[in-house]
């Protein structure tokens, strides 16, 4: 009984944290969006220098743990730069940059899997690649790949809760705090667990209902 | 639909910015004290989530008699000192002892308080401190920690036959006793005060390290700053509002 006022008590404060949690998210996604797609399409397109350059890109981001980089940026990175981002921004990147590997990844298979035709027919239209890329294989692409991008958010928003190592107040390190002080640590990690559970079936739920809306009908590749 | 992408990304782009440039600005003005909050009584957040604790007071009071602003940050204990020295944080004022070794990174105030280590055990527990640091026992304690340091050094190393397990915190080692993985954990006596109030469990004595001080901790550069904190805690402790204090947190 005692637990339960202890969680009821500290509900709103954990809450707070799932604030920072989606900010968190929502900013590293959608900076690895921004770098996948670029990453996807060179790795696609690109000469063979550019290739290879991007090939040790995404196995350094999915070789080394979010531990590791996570403090080699923030204590190593920021102060060899002589530059003092929070811990928040810090999060953001390197959460952003590791999804932008896995994404790039995502992004690269739908690419592939479309019809070579579908360039090619571009091309014959008088399309030069530069346009054809954006307007005519990407849209496709991006549309095949929604189901894989719920794969890698769910990822994502869990990996969120190690930012805690950097003092980011997001919901695992509120959780940590309150159990300290008031010594119930099982209701309290319960609790975070289940928002995180909570905010798992919102995001993919969201992206199903994006790949409904998305979805053209009649139109098979 | 890349439009809207890209509006998405901007906005997202702007909310980092000026969250992180919201903290470059601030700290001209404000100092930053970083806090274990997993550290009751001496720092810890409130029900509100409000940073609350026998130094997280004493701070307040200090800034306030000399004059200057300060928030309280709470952050992982691990990287609290590479926290201080990339000015990330400006102080730590979260019961941390004053050692040789701390001291050739950073300074310290004068010492402000003194501290026990002890071994905490369940409540029922009729075994010395002796037999519980024997039989291959497993004991807990918190990582990076000087207890840590001083077990390993001083009674491992010298054929103490018991095996030493890391917490993030003193009260997960705590936890740990309650769940009969570990026979006893290492802790300041503070903090084990605090975990007798609140858990079934009791202090069975020291294991022979030398008491400690605890001191306020900040960057070797900043000389200015601690002269106005020792100048500051001098008052405090002279001032009756530290009896209040003793009394409030009971550390």
């Amino acid at each position: 009984m005692e637990s339960l006022i202890v969680l009821y008590g500290a509900l709103p404060y954990i809450l707070r944290g799932s604030l920072v949690t989606i900010a968190v998210v929502a900013g590293a996604m959608m900076l690895g969006l921004a770098v996948g797609i670029c990453l996807a399409v060179g790795q696609v397109y690109g000469g063979r220098w550019l290739r290879r350059l991007i090939a040790v890109y995404v196995w350094f981001f999915r070789g080394v743990p979010l531990l590791v980089l996570l403090f080699l940026f923030y204590f190593g990175l920021c102060s060899l730069l002589q530059i003092n981002l929070s811990a928040f921004t810090v999060s953001v990147i390197v959460l952003g940059l590791i999804s932008s590997a896995y994404q790039s990844q995502i992004f690269r298979g739908s690419i592939m899997s479309l019809p070579e035709g579908q360039l090619k027919a571009a091309r014959a239209l008088g399309m030069s690649d530069r346009k054809a890329i954006p307007l005519i294989i990407l849209p496709q692409a991006l549309r095949l790949s929604i189901p894989g991008w719920s794969n890698e958010y769910s990822i994502v928003l869990k990996d969120s809760a190690v930012a805690y190592a950097l003092g980011v107040m997001e919901m695992m390190a509120r959780a940590h705090f309150v159990a300290s002080r008031t010594y119930e640590h099982l209701p309290l990690y319960f609790a975070a667990g289940f928002i995180f559970m909570i905010l798992t079936y919102l995001g993919t739920k969201g992206l199903r209902i994006l790949e409904e809306k998305a979805r053209i009908p009649g139109y098979s590749s | 639909m890349g439009k809207k992408i890209a509006r998405m990304l901007v906005l997202c782009m702007a909310i980092s910015l000026i969250a992180g440039g919201a903290t470059c600005l601030a700290k001209d003005k404000v100092y930053i004290n970083g806090i274990d909050a997993n550290f009751p009584p001496f720092a810890y957040v409130d029900k509100n989530g409000v940073p609350d604790g026998f130094d997280v007071k004493s701070v307040d009071w200090i800034a306030k008699k000399m004059g200057f602003k300060v928030t309280h940050k709470p952050m992982d204990w691990d990287g609290i000192i590479p926290s201080l020295r990339a000015r990330k944080i400006d102080m730590v004022a979260s019961g941390m002892s004053i050692t040789d070794k701390r001291k050739e990174q950073v300074n310290f105030t004068i010492p402000y308080w003194k501290i026990a280590q002890v071994i905490v055990a369940p409540k029922g527990c009729t075994r010395s401190v002796d037999q519980l640091l024997s039989n291959g026992n497993k004991v807990g304690v918190q990582r990076g920690t000087t207890e840590a340091k001083w077990m390993k050094d001083n009674l491992i190393a010298k054929g103490k036959d018991f095996v030493l397990v890391e917490y993030d915190s003193a009260p997960l080692a705590v936890e740990d006793v309650l769940n009969g993985r570990i026979v006893g954990a290492a802790m300041d006596d503070a903090p084990a005060k605090d975990a007798m109030r609140k858990k079934p469990v009791k202090i069975i004595g020291g294991f022979g390290m030398a008491s400690e001080d605890f001191g306020y901790a900040v960057r070797k550069e900043d000389t200015e700053l601690l002269k106005m904190m020792n100048e500051g805690l001098k008052q405090l402790m002279a001032s009756p509002y530290w009896e209040e204090l003793k009394e409030k947190y009971k550390p």
